[in-house]
């Protein structure tokens, strides 16, 4: 399945034309804030600084709770995000960006706590109307190692104007590896965001297949 | 001499004629697809001390610039300035219409 998931991936970025998700970083001198509830698997809350808009540095907390109750996991970590490359085309973008970062973990089932060291990558197109993202997130400690991919794709109806609200609906899924989750865990999100003077707004929410909810907010300012 | 000195006299008198003439610069940008991401573009361009207010059109991938009277911003810094936000310049206009006139016409 797992296998599956990456296939599906490289296929939908394939079929963009173009070497996706929120975006690690905002603007040169900007700021971002993200919080994350996934369906009860995953909690997560972010906060980055871009010196300039191809890197940003900060850091986060992450929560995980294993779907069979076997343990719970929470990790604090301090992160690097950099575009490694960008393609500014006519109608659309693509990005491929990079990050990696180094924390402590505690579990539930292991005494004490351990250096976890993380990575992964992203990579998104889109277009007014069109929206595909696939990422990988890897962290590895002495205890233990997981992985979560995530793979989004969506459409707006309208293509959004630069002082409007933009519509997105998005279908997502994500694979745990490590024992957190079994299976994949699909879910169906509408998106708006929007800029203001003070700053930009993203909310997205959704019911999973299994009927929990996944949820994002972000700002940039 | 005397010629020399005339023709940059009259290359000074046409550039500041042209600079209180322009009221407005209008750039085609790539890549501008995301209101969220491209908040960057008129942050940097309103902190210019030239600028007087910023559009954005992202349907016709254009920004545009008002300027205050007799300034300009030179194209480097302009490339400069939209490069440093993370977008592509394909081309620089100015034009004698002010901002208000260049978002009607885009907004058509």
């Amino acid at each position: 399945m797992k296998h599956s998931l990456a296939a599906i991936a490289c296929a939908a970025l394939l079929f963009a034309g173009q070497p996706a998700m929120a975006k690690p970083i905002a603007f040169q001198n900007g700021w971002t804030a993200m919080a994350e509830y996934g369906a009860g698997t995953m909690t997560e809350a972010q906060s980055y600084y871009a010196p300039q808009y191809w890197y940003s540095i900060g850091g986060g907390h992450l929560r995980i709770d294993a779907d069979d109750g076997a343990f719970s996991r929470d990790i604090s970590y301090v992160r690097t995000n950099a575009l490694l490359k960008r393609w500014n085309l006519p109608k659309a973008q693509a990005n491929i960006f990079a990050f990696g970062g180094l924390g402590r973990a505690e579990s539930s089932d292991v005494p004490g706590s351990d250096t976890v060291g993380q990575a992964g990558l992203q990579a998104d197109y889109e277009t007014l109307r069109v929206y595909v993202s696939a990422k990988t997130e890897f962290h590895h400690a002495t205890t233990f190692d997981h992985r979560i991919d995530t793979l989004q794709a969506g459409f707006a109806p309208y293509p959004h104007r630069y002082d409007g609200i933009a519509t997105w609906l998005i279908g997502q899924a994500r694979t745990y590896t490590g024992g957190i989750y079994s299976g994949v865990e699909g879910a169906l999100l509408l998106r708006f965001f929007g800029a203001r003077r003070w700053g930009s707004v993203w909310f997205e929410a959704g019911p999973t297949f299994d009927g929990k909810l996944q949820s994002m907010v972000m700002f940039n300012f | 001499m005397l010629k020399t000195l005339a023709a940059l006299t009259l290359s000074l008198v046409a550039t500041l004629a042209s600079a209180e003439a322009n009221q407005s610069i209008t750039m085609q940008v790539d890549g501008l697809v995301c209101a969220f991401c491209a908040q960057g573009i008129e942050k940097k361009l309103g902190a210019l001390q030239a600028s007087d207010g910023v559009y954005v059109n992202l349907e016709h991938g254009v920004v545009a610039m008002g300027l205050k009277p007799a300034q300009d911003v030179p194209d480097a810094e302009l490339k400069g300035t939209l490069t440093d936000a993370g977008y592509t310049v394909k081309s620089i206009s100015r034009s004698a219409a002010p901002l208000a006139e260049i978002k009607k016409a885009h907004a058509q």
